[in-house]
């Protein structure tokens, strides 16, 4: 939702610019390439600053959808003489200012009656939301040095967002703030570290989406917003992560860390996962020890301090718990029984463990301990079956042992009386 | 006692045994260096018989629809009482009794035991091998596991590569198109039913033609048979084949004990074969062969030229005693011998390098 106060800064910056859609003239029907003789002659050209573009127009969406080069630079794209082609009196021009840059993308882009002619589908309040962005913001101040929309989506070879290749691909995105956030010198000028991004690179978030190619795992954009980009505040972090972790922000907003951060200006999920370097969480993590979060702001002999130690302690009982079992049913299949039952058991106390973990977000033990005995019991089934299938294997080994002994002594015996017969 | 004796003679007296025993009584087994070669044939009798018990024992559960078939062989192994123990010595007694023909087929070969007046030995012989294969190849997608699923793709493909009748064959095969629960309610009926039946009339043949033309003596042993004393078949030979037979069951019960059969996971046909797919090991050294041709020789197909030249290979093992004019006389062809030894090492190493992952 943008705020209703910076919309009408918005249409200033649109209007000063003159916002509008291209001549006709230089669009073609929608979703078939038009005529274009600026390509032909500049892919000709010796100077590649020229030719460059042309070449990497051939897979742009815009020409694609039958937008010229003319719709962007003005000129008359189907003059065959250069000096008509790029008539000044027609509105050519040629490199355009990075401060002109959106509202000339806006021209057409937040046109809904044109958009709906060429891509339906796709939303025509990105300008509204680049002016409320942090870097929309600056460029209105004349700071050319932030994005602008040909920063992040390219200027003559723009790709469809969801296109693989296109450096706005969720995949990608990465890469594309990191030519700007990954440079230090030029981040620190904003107050910014520049660490963010390489920070990203070692969370949990960035590990989904490159290891497992889930391509829902969050990116850059997904917390900070594409064109609206801006930091998320303090108040409004736990918004932003409880997009996903919809159970965990129900559960910290029952807990009384919900008040008591917010007195303190302290972010909800920030102030113990961290921002980009998103770890894995773990149960270590919880406490008043060195290193463990809870004592950032509690001592072992407060109140809150004493509920993290039973916290830790119910879950350590019970993640130990599992992994006793786990082994020895895993020792059980090892030696070939099946253990798809235990294996279930398993899976079980490893769910309910996961339960009781989320109910650290509310801090409530009660509620806790309850699922760690339910963790304890399932474990405890699995166990339980380990045995029975080692009292079996124990059978099987005995049963062997003992029809072995039995075969040989039949065939020694008939050994020697087939020797008794034929002596 | 006198029940006993009163029960033969009245038998006897309708049926006319007396003949019967008087043959097994004179019945003899020639004594010489290679008269171990002729323990194999009844050994893979003895586990023709355990295939037998322990495939009614798992007729008694198994449901054979892509819907059951797994969930029954999972229910054997899990809650039936000794199903365990059934299921694995099923398995692994049709590997040894499939083995051990190959020892009796080679032996039989290599000693020259086809020769006249054995030719209907030799082929019913040489069939009941294929029919214990095929036994094989259709169980092997019984319990419908993802390798048996994926495997059998593979084994009815290759025959749908047989010129003119291939299409027909692999419909045929498979019920349909493809590899599917009507496959496998086929594949059943083959196992259990067709198969069986075969088996039991050429088993008759072959162990009645056994009986009526004697043991074969190696050309090289003839004199040290004749030095030395036979070995009488009843009780001597008997007992002998007795004390072998328990040596194949204690086999058994190790490898079925330490080694069961894993049953692996559900056939999924909509899911990707996964790597590493690989038939039966006595299918082994076809599989890879075909796998190492070229796909395309002198024009034909590479895996049409390797049936082609499997279908030769066989036309020729099968027809030895015809072939080797010189056996007929008791002269045997130093052609056909090397023949043999050249295949034995061809099967042997292709399965042993297959196995050992040698292959690609």
């Amino acid at each position: 939702m943008i705020p209703r106060a910076v919309l009408p800064l918005a249409g200033l910056v649109l209007a000063a610019t003159g916002l509008s859609a291209p001549r006709p003239a230089t669009l073609g029907p929608p979703g078939k390439a038009a005529v274009d003789t600026c390509l032909d002659c500049h892919r000709s050209l010796d100077e590649s600053r020229l030719s460059q573009p042309a070449e990497q127009a051939a897979a742009d969406i815009h020409r694609l959808q039958g937008i010229t080069c003319a719709g962007c630079h003005g000129g008359d794209p189907t003059a065959e003489d250069p000096e008509a082609a790029m008539n000044p009196a027609l509105g050519f021009q040629g490199a355009i200012a990075p401060t002109a840059v959106p509202a000339l993308c806006a021209g057409c882009h937040s046109n809904p009656a044109f958009m709906l002619r060429y891509a339906p589908n796709i939303p025509t309040d990105q300008a509204a939301q680049y002016a409320t962005s942090r870097h929309g913001l600056a460029l209105a101040k004349g700071d050319t040095r932030v994005a602008t929309c040909t920063s992040c989506h390219g200027a003559h070879g723009v790709l469809p967002a969801d296109d693989a290749r296109s450096p706005v691909y969720p995949s990608r995105i990465v890469e594309t703030c990191e030519r700007c956030h990954g440079d230090a010198s030029l981040m620190q000028t904003y107050g910014i570290s520049g660490r963010e991004v390489a920070d990203y690179r070692q969370s949990v978030h960035y590990a989904a989406l490159t290891q497992k190619n889930d391509l829902s795992a969050p990116t850059c954009n997904d917390c900070h917003g594409s064109h609206g980009a801006t930091p998320p505040g303090v108040s409004s972090v736990s918004n932003v992560c409880g997009t996903c972790h919809l159970t965990q922000r129900e559960l910290f907003d029952l807990s009384p860390h919900k008040e008591a951060f917010a007195s303190i200006e302290q972010p909800a999920c920030e102030a113990c996962h961290g921002n980009h370097a998103i770890h894995a969480p773990d149960d270590a993590w919880i406490g008043v020890g060195e290193g463990q979060v809870c004592g950032s702001c509690h001592v072992a002999e407060d109140g809150g301090g004493q509920v993290a130690v039973q916290l830790a302690a119910h879950l350590g009982g019970a993640s130990r718990a599992i992994a006793a079992s786990r082994e020895r049913v895993a020792r059980a299949e090892r030696a070939g029984m099946l253990m798809d039952e235990a294996l279930v058991q398993l899976e079980e106390a490893h769910q309910a463990l996961v339960l009781a973990r989320n109910q650290v977000h509310a801090a409530a033990l009660a509620t806790l301990e309850e699922e760690t005995r339910r963790v304890l019991a399932a474990a405890s089934k699995a166990d339980q079956l380990a045995a029975a299938a080692e009292a079996e294997i124990r059978f099987r080994r005995t049963g062997l042992v003992v029809s072995l002994v039995a075969i040989l002594a039949a065939m020694v015996a008939l050994a020697l009386k087939v020797r008794s017969m034929e002596r | 006692m006198r029940i006993l004796e009163r029960l033969w003679a009245s038998l006897d007296e309708r049926l006319g045994l007396a003949p019967l025993v008087e043959f097994a009584r004179h019945k003899e087994v020639p004594r010489h260096r290679t008269s171990w070669a002729y323990y194999f044939g009844g050994l893979t009798l003895f586990f023709l018989g355990i295939q037998i018990v322990t495939g009614i024992l798992l007729l008694l559960y198994y449901r054979p629809t892509a819907e059951a078939a797994f969930e029954s062989v999972q229910f054997i192994v899990t809650r039936v009482p000794f199903g365990w123990l059934v299921r694995s010595i099923h398995s692994w007694s049709a590997n040894l009794m499939i083995l051990s023909a190959f020892v009796h087929m080679f032996s039989v070969y290599l000693l020259g035991a086809y020769a006249k007046p054995r030719e209907l030995t030799w082929w019913s012989g040489f069939a009941l091998l294929l029919l214990a294969m095929g036994f094989g190849f259709s169980g092997y997608l019984l319990p419908w596991n993802e390798l048996s699923f994926f495997a059998t793709r593979i084994g009815t493909d290759i025959a749908g590569k047989t010129p003119l009748v291939g299409p027909w064959l692999l419909r045929f095969l498979r019920g349909g198109d493809d590899v599917t629960g009507a496959t496998l309610t086929r594949f059943f009926g083959f196992h259990v039913a067709l198969l069986p039946m075969l088996t039991s009339g050429l088993l008759a043949l072959h162990l009645l033609l056994i009986q009526k033309q004697g043991m074969h003596v190696p050309e090289g042993e003839a004199r040290e048979a004749q030095r030395r004393p036979p070995i009488p078949f009843f009780p001597n030979f008997a007992l002998r084949e007795a004390a072998v037979w328990l040596g194949g069951l204690a086999l058994l019960a190790v490898l079925a004990a330490f080694f069961p059969w894993e049953l692996g996971v559900k056939a999924d046909p909509f899911a990707p074969a996964p790597a590493g797919i690989k038939p039966e090991w006595y299918f082994l050294f076809m599989f890879e062969t075909l796998k190492l041709l070229p796909p395309h020789v002198l024009g034909i197909e590479g895996e049409l030229v390797g049936l082609a030249l499997f279908t030769l290979g066989g036309l020729v093992w099968f027809l030895a005693p015809v072939l080797d004019r010189g056996s007929r006389r008791g002269v045997r062809s130093r052609l056909f011998l090397l023949l043999g030894w050249l295949a034995l090492a061809y099967l042997v190493s292709f399965t042993v390098l297959s196995l050992a992952g040698v292959f690609p």
